[in-house]
């Protein structure tokens, strides 16, 4: 089993100084040490939050996108010389225990993309508007991929080192989710899902996806795969 | 066939901005989507230029107007988008330099503060 000390945990953040702390803290809680806030230029106290928290903090000096932030936090992993690396939401939709899962999962060394699926277990809570774009986003990423995936726009995912090494993204945006898994294919990495549970409140509906969100994500991801 | 001036002309610039866009994707200055994409506006000028009664008969059919004049039109329409479509592109190119710019300044700040 993968020591809890061997897990970084990178949050990639924007203004999210609502529930960044208690993200951290929750986190910290569970026995996970190394956490890392990559701040993608918030303008709100996401920044002096996290700091507060005493993670180690990573500033955007300007806002580039999700797809940027976890960017930068893979290039982070690599120059660190990382083993493996966490990549989590900053707006507490995750429950913090299902990180075990993944490291579980990691653990038996036959993958090196853990993904947490919110769709292997009765999803509860999640908004129908949502529910089609998950479900859209879903057969889009399966329709260029070699395999099915449950949940191609999970912010839950871990890496080891040869992922680390292999996935360099070039999405911005949200369509990094869907690329991550196309490129993990390319790469000859072996993806994995786990089950894992999310946590809908207002505010975490405020962030993230939606569906026009999910219809430019779409074009971004199918311009990728053209143009490249 | 008689050829008149703009019949000359038009294929000579289209001619032209093609060997332009070989050009500047040899030397790696655009990739090869915005290569394609502007070669396939400037043969549709070329072709355009070449046949230009036989063409705007045909869009006349679709669409319902005829006439050099409005041939003029579309292709006056077609070098805006084309203007368009090369914003779009530059200011994709500015956002990735940007990202780039971003990101490794971020990593440079983490890694100085880390060591000091």
């Amino acid at each position: 089993m993968i020591g809890k000390s061997e897990i970084n945990i990178f949050i990639p953040a924007y203004n999210e100084a609502a529930t960044i702390a208690q993200v951290i803290q929750d986190i910290r809680s569970l026995g996970y040490q190394k956490i890392f806030v990559v701040d993608d230029g918030s303008t709100d106290q996401t920044n002096a939050q996290a700091t507060h928290a005493e993670a180690e903090i990573i500033t955007h000096l300007i806002n580039r996108g999700a797809g940027a932030a976890t960017q930068t936090a893979i290039e982070c992993a690599r120059q660190l010389n990382l083993q493996y690396i966490l990549l989590m939401d900053a707006d507490g939709q995750h429950l913090p225990q299902d990180i075990d899962k993944l490291v579980k999962r990691m653990s038996k060394g036959d993958c090196d993309l853990v993904i947490g699926s919110r769709f292997l277990n009765n999803v509860q809570g999640m908004p129908l508007s949502r529910k089609w774009f998950n479900h859209i986003a879903n057969w889009l990423t399966n329709l260029v991929c070699q395999k099915h995936y449950t949940d191609s726009q999970s912010g839950l995912r871990m890496l080891n080192r040869k992922a680390v090494e292999r996935l360099h993204l070039k999405l911005d945006e949200f369509g990094f989710c869907s690329e991550m898994i196309y490129l993990a294919e390319q790469g000859n990495l072996i993806i994995a899902e786990v089950p894992t549970e999310t946590v809908y409140t207002p505010y975490s509906l405020n962030k993230g996806q939606n569906f026009f969100k999910g219809i430019q994500t779409a074009l971004s991801l199918i311009s990728k795969i053209i143009f490249r | 066939m008689e050829l008149r001036f703009f019949q000359i002309i038009v294929p000579l610039i289209a001619l032209y901005f093609i060997a332009n866009l070989i050009f500047n994707f040899r030397k790696s200055q655009i990739t090869i989507a915005e290569m394609i994409i502007g070669n396939i506006f400037w043969v549709a000028a070329l072709i355009f230029a070449l046949f230009p009664d036989h063409i705007s008969t045909k869009i006349a059919l679709v669409f319902g107007i005829e006439s050099n004049v409005n041939a003029i039109i579309f292709f006056c329409i077609g070098l805006l988008f084309l203007n368009q479509f090369k914003m779009y592109f530059l200011i994709r190119k500015q956002e990735k330099s940007l990202t780039i710019l971003t990101r490794k300044l971020a990593l440079k700040n983490y890694s100085e503060e880390g060591n000091s």
